[in-house]
């Protein structure tokens, strides 16, 4: 076949948004007036345009911006405008900005313990711990942002109640957390990592030595230990140990990768790569990241067949971790999570 | 009714609009708003199927990181490249939140006339909304990124992290099944 032969059809919209370089265009109009098929396929494609032209844009509600507005006002003196960062060095921007945060004043949380019919209310600040029997648990509400549900068994304390900083520290046990509001203002500590919420609903159980669970029902949730990290989106799930934190995988993955990375049972990489489905790209990206060269070569291979590398990704950038390369490739996967 | 492709956001901006931005200019952020909420707005609406709800966190979103990254612009790009970066990367996220997409009801687009005509127009637009809603996320994102502003592919492929071959692919893809979707609206036309 010559390439005056192929058909066009990936070019008809290039071709009516006037997108094509002269060369292409004189391309596309040769095998145009050969080819039936791609006429037909033109008319369509030519449709579907001129229709989406009755399309409006809608008016966006001036409620939006009040929240915009009380959002700034609420947010930490560090992103407060004026936003004077363009007109500072970023060494000083940096120390002013660590300076506000730990002068801002620590808020006092209000927990709910519940017993049995029982409720008692009280208020929880930075060091303030609860901790939780076999027939106790407590709710508490993380400033304005969100909420804590400490199951029994459990111990957390507070380690900042900031605007730009709410922590926790999970010592054992389980808790449930609902969070509303920006990216990584949320974070609970475990002794396999720290849980970094991204806008989210999750439960995460540990215990001392940080042996545990996340599992993400809603946004996502970044699993951080070191330069190790581990993003865990809405459906599934991932272990921690206090080596850190282990490979997400999605609740409904098939049971090889599941009896592998939940359960920690040892199956042949082949085994794993043909069980998986192009959804557990999750845990195959993030296995690129924690195998040697050799099994990284054959996990590209099975990403690669699971579905197209997209531009600019490279099998020698992927193999050499290329930073870059990685987050490029996962943001295409990531439709697909 | 005027295409949309005649209202470019980018030509609406003033000069030294973003440098205010960027120094911190509450004024000028209200001004860069106003010039691009309805398309955000519209963009989200359009993504999630009419659900006003998540169209305006969406918005909400995109203006508040916008407000904390404006510094981070540099000019390499256009200004609505990286702005529409955020969007596609809001409406991602979003998408991962809601694990069963909501139906919703648009908004009224429509522009005032008989009650029979306002019914057809409705109807019309509903038809489009939904055709546009059961396209895959990917064609969903390209078609709306190209209807509601006037980007060019290689601004849309810097949006959307592809290559302008993937782009031109996806809107094609989009096209035909619009056009599949809407055969009955030929007639009408």
């Amino acid at each position: 076949m010559t390439l005056f032969s192929r058909h066009v059809t990936d070019q008809l919209s290039a071709h009516i948004h006037g997108q094509l370089s002269p060369r292409e265009t004189q391309r596309f109009e040769r095998h145009l007036s050969e080819c039936e098929q791609c006429r037909a396929h033109l008319d369509q494609v030519t449709f579907g345009a001129d229709i989406l032209e009755e399309v409006q844009i809608a008016r966006a509600p001036e409620a939006i911006w009040n929240a915009i507005e009380a959002g700034l006002n609420q947010a930490p003196a560090s992103r407060r405008w004026p936003l004077a960062a363009a007109a500072l060095a970023a060494t000083m921007l940096a120390a002013i900005v660590c300076w506000v945060e730990l002068r801002a004043p620590a808020a006092q949380w209000n927990v709910v313990r519940i017993h049995g019919t029982q409720q008692m209310t009280g208020r929880v600040g930075p060091g303030d711990w609860i901790e939780t029997d076999a027939s106790t648990r407590a709710v508490v509400s993380v400033g304005v942002i969100g909420k804590v549900e400490v199951a029994g068994n459990t111990r957390v304390g507070v380690v900042a109640a900031r605007p730009g900083e709410h922590r926790l520290a999970l010592r054992r046990g389980r808790i449930h957390a609902t969070i509303t509001a920006p990216p990584r203002l949320f974070f609970v500590d475990t002794a396999a990592g720290t849980a970094i919420d991204l806008g989210c609903e999750y439960s995460l159980e540990t215990d001392e030595e940080g042996s545990g669970l996340l599992q993400v029902t809603s946004g996502w949730v970044e699993f951080q230990w070191g330069d190790l990290h581990s993003l865990v989106p809405a459906g599934a799930s991932c272990r921690t140990t206090r080596d850190g934190p282990g490979i997400p995988y999605f609740d409904d993955a098939p049971d090889v990768l599941k009896q592998v990375f939940a359960e920690g049972a040892s199956r042949q990489l082949d085994t794993v790569l043909a069980a998986a489905r192009i959804r557990d790209s999750l845990t195959l990206w993030h296995l690129l990241m924690r195998v040697g060269p050799a099994e990284r070569e054959r996990v590209f291979s099975r990403m690669a067949a699971l579905s197209p590398v997209p531009a600019g990704v490279t099998r020698e950038l992927v193999l050499k971790l290329d930073a870059p390369t990685l987050a490029r490739w996962k943001d295409e996967l990531a439709w697909t999570w | 009714m005027v295409p949309l492709r005649d209202r470019t956001a980018s030509a609406e901006l003033a000069p030294g609009l973003l440098e205010a931005c960027r120094a911190g200019d509450r004024e000028a952020f209200r001004v860069l708003y106003d010039v691009y909420k309805d398309r955000v707005y519209s963009i989200a609406l359009y993504f999630f199927q009419g659900d006003q709800t998540s169209a305006a966190d969406i918005t909400q979103q995109v203006f508040l990181k916008l407000i904390t990254t404006i510094p981070q612009f540099k000019g390499d790009s256009a200004f609505s490249t990286w702005l529409y970066r955020l969007v596609v990367n809001a409406c991602q996220d979003a998408t991962r939140r809601r694990k069963h997409t909501l139906a919703g009801t648009v908004e009224d687009l429509t522009v005032p006339g008989s009650q029979e005509e306002d019914l057809v127009r409705t109807q019309v637009s509903r038809s489009i909304q939904d055709a546009i809603a059961s396209l895959p996320p990917k064609l969903r994102m390209a078609v709306l990124l190209r209807y509601f502003d006037d980007l060019s592919y290689e601004q849309m492929a810097e949006a959307l992290h592809c290559s302008m071959g993937t782009v031109a692919s996806r809107l094609s893809r989009g096209h035909r099944m619009l056009a599949e979707r809407l055969q009955s609206l030929r007639g009408r036309r």
